[in-house]
């Protein structure tokens, strides 16, 4: 898996605003950290399916 | 280490602008930028810090690792700032170690860098490995530029790390430690636990205190009480007490540059810390 299904890009979530397109996840519902964006995006060889305890526990509920 | 507020040495403050973990969405005046990390830099330097960590971003709050970037974002802080010694982080949980070399790469190279002393966990399938032999790499090419490394210090078992690493390195003189308190992997954050450390440094070496989160203050206070110098900064610690989110990194590198002169310790110009720090 390269890029996690559940990565958006946005300016807006809630009351939070910003200049650039943010990292957001649609699992937790909020922007995530930079550091965390790099397991979204599968860089560094990172993946959402490994690394990512948002998106394992989302997967395990299904 | 072996000194106190009695002997009225200058405290050096490090401001962390920005660090490689959360960003603006968890305080949205978090420099991420070139021109952002500059201004702040140079609020910071006003406010009493001689030295800033860098840490570099994209344009979109990721993390950077390139020596372009890196580039970008020392220009910014030189141009803005007077003096200000610049440090520029190599951490990087999961980044490739050959993309963590590169922000010792600059032109000119930093005056200092930070070199983590061992494994730490993030979330909860990421380790930062930081093996000894990585550690000796980067400290191999720090030396070769004539960069200074900050030994950062997360956890006992890194202050052991660092002994081993000071008898077989060749480093620079005094070795500068940076003792780390807070959550997860790092050293359970009590000024008794910091005093406990303190015990096992050696003598000759210069100590830096970092506290994540609410323990920002209590902790880094503490080293100032007991001679040692103090890092903070929207990197470790987001507020400026419970619910009330910090206005700048500049806010909180007054409020320690006023707590040491409080204690009795000057804070230290960029002069004073070079020399201290044998840079
Ligand atoms: S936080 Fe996890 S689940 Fe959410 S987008 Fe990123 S990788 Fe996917």
């Amino acid at each position: 898996m390269a890029e996690c299904p559940h990565l958006e890009y946005r300016e807006t979530a809630g009351e939070q605003t910003f200049e650039t397109a943010r990292a957001y996840c649609a699992v937790a519902d909020e922007f995530v950290q930079p550091m965390r964006a790099d397991i979204c995006t599968g860089r560094y060889g990172l993946a959402p399916s490994e690394d990512c305890e948002i998106y394992r526990e989302a997967a395990a509920d299904r | 280490m072996n000194a106190s507020y009695h002997d009225g040495e200058p405290a050096v403050v490090t401001a962390a602008l920005t660090g490689g973990v959360h960003g603006k969405e968890a305080n949205p005046n978090l420099p991420e930028t070139p021109a952002e990390i500059g201004e702040a830099a140079a609020a910071c330097e006003l406010a009493g810090a001689s030295v800033v960590h860098l840490h570099a971003r994209r344009e979109n709050g990721e993390r950077a690792f390139s020596t372009d970037r890196f580039q970008q974002v020392a220009d910014a802080v030189r141009e803005a700032t007077d003096d200000v010694i610049l440090q520029h982080s190599t951490g990087g949980t999961a980044a490739p170690e050959d993309r963590r070399i590169e922000p010792l790469r600059t032109d000119p190279p930093p005056e200092m860098a930070s070199l983590d002393m061992g494994p730490l966990n993030r979330y909860d399938h990421l380790t930062s490995e930081n093996t000894r032999a990585f550690v000796d790499r980067l400290h191999g090419e720090m030396r070769e530029r004539g960069i200074t490394p900050e030994l950062e210090v997360f956890n006992d078992g890194h202050l052991n790390e660092t002994l081993a690493f000071l008898d077989r390195a060749d480093t620079t003189d005094p070795p500068y430690l940076n003792l780390i308190f807070g959550g997860g992997t790092t050293s359970p954050p009590s000024p008794r636990r910091l005093l406990a450390h303190l015990d096992d440094v050696p003598d000759r070496a210069e100590v830096n205190v970092i506290g994540f989160g609410p323990h920002q203050l209590p902790v880094t206070t503490t080293s100032l009480l007991v001679g040692g110098h103090a890092r903070v900064g929207l990197e470790d610690n987001c507020y400026y007490r419970r619910g009330e989110p910090a206005t700048s990194n500049a806010q909180l590198v007054e409020r320690t540059a006023e707590i040491a002169e409080q204690l009795g310790r000057p804070v230290a110009t960029t002069a004073e810390t070079r020399s201290i720090l044998g840079l």
